[in-house]
């Protein structure tokens, strides 16, 4: 083959090749995004399982006494800023 | 006296010729480079004894029957050995930041555009006398541009083992050289406001997701692109045994042992591979000359392709990461890392280019997998 024809399979090839690579990880992108949400959907209480706070519950702090405590706090950074 | 004549004709003295010495000295250097420069140790170590071992007279390591020949025919020619070594990267690899981010894919695509720029200019080079580079050869050359050993030695074993040698050796050696070629580019190519940029905290991913990943990866390797598989799917495997959790003896095994034990006897091979008479040509002159291009190109693409997302993207992207697209995991993220500190000292981008450094190596295996189809 002349160099002449094996420039234009090897433009081709370049062409083709990226078109492929842009086409196959987009369709991942979707996929993953896809699976994520699912995920997310279907395992609300195991992800936020670990968010909880069980320590203050242990030492017998109810849950009202930590609502308030926030609130003051929350208050009191509000008007000192 | 015969006898003596004959011991004389068995020394290494009699036998020596000015190209293996020449290997000899080129296997050295390699060796230089791995112990005093600690360039890519790992493989650059093996690989330099190996070429010093094959170009030994008389002893006829690489010839049919010997040592090398036989750790060469059942590792390399096979592909098994680059194959393992995925496995095992497999089972490295952290996939979180790219399952935060999966927009990070289209960075590892971009920067795949050195791999194929490059076969385009490995076939230019054929204008210059000396060369006769074919479509096989040139894209075993341009998959340098991947940034990933394994992958171009799997490639170069299928389509041009002749120059295997010289595409592994530019490969690791590029790779080791990635702090020095990377951030000049990776400068010329943002502004100073740009390479500031910081980029938002990224999300906690489930171990659902960790383990669903590899699996979805697979499939659709298998539904588009089967040529692929062999590399994607020891990848995936490796990834799955690390994820799932419940196979950590595998998991481990595969992360050191086998890549440990893989990675001596691949590099012997690779080694066996730089005989005088296919590593001394002009168009090792060219591989070196291309893969250096490939290197350059897709760390360009990758940042361009940064900035473009930046500019359509809600939130912000650093363009630097787009520089580790072109995989060398870890590399390549630690690079991207040093220059965002250079420009801003609280910017750690250490996470967020792992995400684009990861889809490069799926980028590089894909790409591996179409040149196999249309080429192979």
């Amino acid at each position: 083959m002349d160099i002449g024809a094996l420039l234009t399979t090897a433009g081709n090839l370049m062409l083709t090749g990226m078109v492929s690579v842009f086409v196959f990880l987009s369709l991942l992108i979707g996929a993953v995004t896809a699976m994520s949400r699912l995920v997310s959907k279907f395992a609300q209480p195991d992800l936020e399982a670990p968010q909880r706070t069980p320590s203050f519950k242990s030492q017998g702090v109810p849950n009202e006494h930590i609502a308030a405590i926030s609130a003051a706090i929350a208050q009191y950074k509000k008007n000192n800023n | 006296m015969d006898s003596i004549l004959n011991l004389w004709h068995a020394t290494g003295i009699a036998n020596f010729t000015f190209p293996g010495l020449i290997m000899i000295a080129v296997g050295c250097l390699l060796l230089f480079l791995a112990i005093a420069k600690n360039f890519e140790p790992l493989l650059l170590l093996p690989i330099g004894f190996g070429a010093i071992l094959t170009n030994i007279p008389v002893a006829g390591l690489s010839d049919p029957g010997g040592l090398l020949y036989h750790v060469y025919y059942v590792g390399i020619d096979t592909g098994i050995f680059p194959l393992l070594i995925f496995m095992g990267v497999g089972a490295l690899t952290d996939f979180s930041a790219l399952i935060a981010n999966p927009r990070m894919l289209l960075l590892g695509a971009a920067a795949q555009f050195g791999i194929f720029a490059t076969l385009f200019g490995a076939i230019l080079l054929n204008f210059i006398p000396g060369f006769e580079f074919s479509l096989q050869d040139a894209s075993a050359i341009a998959i340098i541009g991947g940034a990933d050993g394994p992958t171009a030695i799997f490639l170069a074993s299928k389509l041009a083992p002749d120059l295997l040698g010289a595409i592994a050796v530019a490969a690791y050696s590029y790779m080791a050289l990635v702090p020095i070629i990377q951030p000049p580019i990776m400068r010329a190519f943002t502004t100073s406001e740009e390479r500031k940029i910081q980029m938002p905290e990224l999300r906690k991913v489930s171990k659902k997701e960790k383990i669903i990943f590899p699996l979805m990866v697979l499939t659709l390797t298998a539904i588009f692109l089967p040529a692929a598989i062999p590399l994607v799917g020891m990848f995936c495997l490796g990834n799955l045994m690390r994820e799932s959790g419940v196979v950590d003896r595998l998991s481990n095994s595969a992360q050191n042992e086998i890549i440990n034990i893989t990675t001596i006897f691949l590099g012997l091979a690779v080694g066996s591979k730089l005989a005088a008479d296919q590593f001394l040509t002009v168009e090792t002159l060219g591989i070196l000359v291309l893969g250096a291009l490939a290197f350059a190109i897709g760390t360009a693409s990758g940042v361009f392709m940064a900035k473009g997302l930046n500019k359509i993207s809600k939130t912000p992207i650093n363009p630097l990461i787009g520089a580790a697209g072109v995989s060398a995991v870890p590399m390549a993220a630690r690079v991207v890392n040093k220059v965002g500190l250079e420009n801003n000292p609280h910017n750690f981008l250490l996470m967020h280019a792992m995400g684009p450094n990861v889809a490069g190596v799926l980028g590089s295996a894909v790409a591996a997998g179409i040149l196999l189809a249309l080429v192979g």
